[in-house]
């Protein structure tokens, strides 16, 4: 890989935001087939955020993601992740940028079958120039972080889904990334599974210095994030923000008000 | 819920007295919903009417007497129907939302959409406090019956976001509709 030697460039502030969208609009296509997916968006997550964001299908909340993901550029406007603006940014360091300091979840896994947990985990730092030695013990670290470090010499085919999101997780997390993006989660997953995941993104935000940025279609799902922003029609329709957990005792003592 | 027949299925387990009823239903059934007394002295008189409970009093010295109850024979048998027997699921149709909805829809003066954005993040922030008191209830190995009690109050929220949606969707429809409804007529 020519990009082993490249340097990210420096960031311009070491502000308090992971994200800033601003103004963003994206366009697919011309003309009169043209397909407006946002249409003038804005959005600041602060550092150590867990953000959920929901909406129909055809809000554009895959499109922000992948924006935001620099796996696509804005028609209009700016985004900035970890005080880079991504428009700034080449080909080559933008992806030098999603390899270092963005992780990916995805709904359908995206591991490569033939190789094993650890390996699965590893291979996104030795495609940095990471040493294997150095990369599978960091894997090592990962897996075991996300309580599975007993799966690693087991192919994704050998593992639950459950199991498999959670190496997923593992490999998004092995970078130390300032964010990880994660689409529809928990969509192919069972309830226990699901819950399973959540929690394991929860811990991250707690635990961590790392930022969610979490597209889903699942309340439950988007009751695990500190903030649930809806999408409609390529713009932001809701912003709420959930607030600090209750504690247990807090919480049995007024559940009967939570009917209706 | 039936009080009467969860005191039903205290009593089949040994004798207790009106206190101690009230206190095993919170602590061993439902630690949501603590009684007033006016419940349990109430449930018992009605079920002692119908002959499933009877008391005997016992004498105290230096305390009130107090009175300890019994379950019977029919007792048993009603605890045995109303166990075997479905419930009559509770459908909670005098919902309030609902009522602000078509109080909305009539008046105007407030857009639908506004009132589901608050009623969303009204639940939204239920089932985030429900949701993290459900791990913090698995993280320190709570029972079972706890762990379910929280689920069955998230998947409630859960049912009645995804309610939300819909109202939206069917409000937009209808704005659609009505919107080109000549043009799709013509």
């Amino acid at each position: 890989m020519a990009t082993v030697t490249q340097r990210m460039p420096e960031t311009t502030d070491g502000g308090t935001a992971a994200v800033v969208v601003k103004g963003v609009r994206k366009v697919f296509g011309t003309g009169e087939t043209a397909v407006e997916a946002l249409r003038g968006v804005d959005i600041v997550v602060p550092k150590g955020e867990f953000l959920a964001v929901m909406g129909p299908s055809g809000s554009g909340k895959s499109t922000l993601l992948h924006l935001v993901g620099g796996l696509d550029r804005p028609t209009e406007g700016t985004i900035e992740v970890g005080g880079q603006d991504l428009a700034s940014l080449s080909d080559d360091e933008l992806t030098l940028l999603r390899r270092r300091r963005i992780g990916f979840v995805f709904q359908f896994f995206n591991l490569l079958p033939i190789l094993s947990a650890a390996e699965n985990v590893a291979l996104p730092l030795m495609v940095d120039g990471v040493r294997e030695k150095q990369a599978f013990e960091r894997a090592a670290a990962s897996l075991e972080r996300v309580g599975i470090a007993g799966r690693s010499a087991h192919r994704p085919t050998e593992l639950s889904g459950g199991e498999q999101q959670r190496v997923a997780i593992a490999r998004a997390l092995v970078a130390e990334p300032v964010l990880i993006l994660a689409d529809e989660p928990t969509g192919n997953l069972d309830s226990a599974a699901g819950e399973q995941v959540l929690d394991l993104l929860r811990n991250v935000v707690d635990e961590g210095a790392q930022t969610v940025l979490m597209v889903t279609h699942d309340p439950r799902g988007a009751a695990t994030a500190d903030r649930m922003i809806m999408l409609k029609d390529g713009r932001v329709a809701e912003d709420h923000e959930l607030g600090r957990a209750a504690s247990l005792a807090e919480v049995l003592s007024h559940l009967e008000e939570l009917e209706g | 819920m039936s009080v009467k027949h969860a005191f039903l299925g205290l009593l089949a387990e040994g004798p207790l007295h009106g206190y101690e009823l009230k206190l095993s239903f919170e602590e061993r059934l439902l630690p949501s919903s603590p009684l007033n007394y006016g419940q349990v002295y109430g449930s018992l008189e009605r079920l002692e009417r119908d002959g499933l409970v009877e008391h005997e009093v016992i004498v105290q010295e230096e305390r009130p007497d107090k009175k300890v109850y019994r379950i019977t024979a029919a007792g048993l048998g009603e605890l045995d129907r109303w166990l075997r027997n479905p419930s009559v699921p509770a459908l909670d149709l005098r919902n309030e939302t609902f009522l602000k909805l078509a109080v909305a829809r009539r008046l105007g003066d407030i857009d639908t959409a506004e009132v589901l954005a608050s009623e969303r993040r009204g639940s939204l922030r239920r089932l985030r406090e429900v949701t993290e008191a459900r791990r913090q209830a698995g993280a320190e190995g709570k029972g079972v019956q706890l762990l379910l009690l929280l689920d069955l109050a998230a998947f409630r929220l859960e049912a009645f976001l995804k309610w939300l949606e819909r109202c939206e969707e069917l409000f937009d429809q209808e704005a659609t509709t009505n919107g080109n409804g000549n043009a799709e007529d013509a």
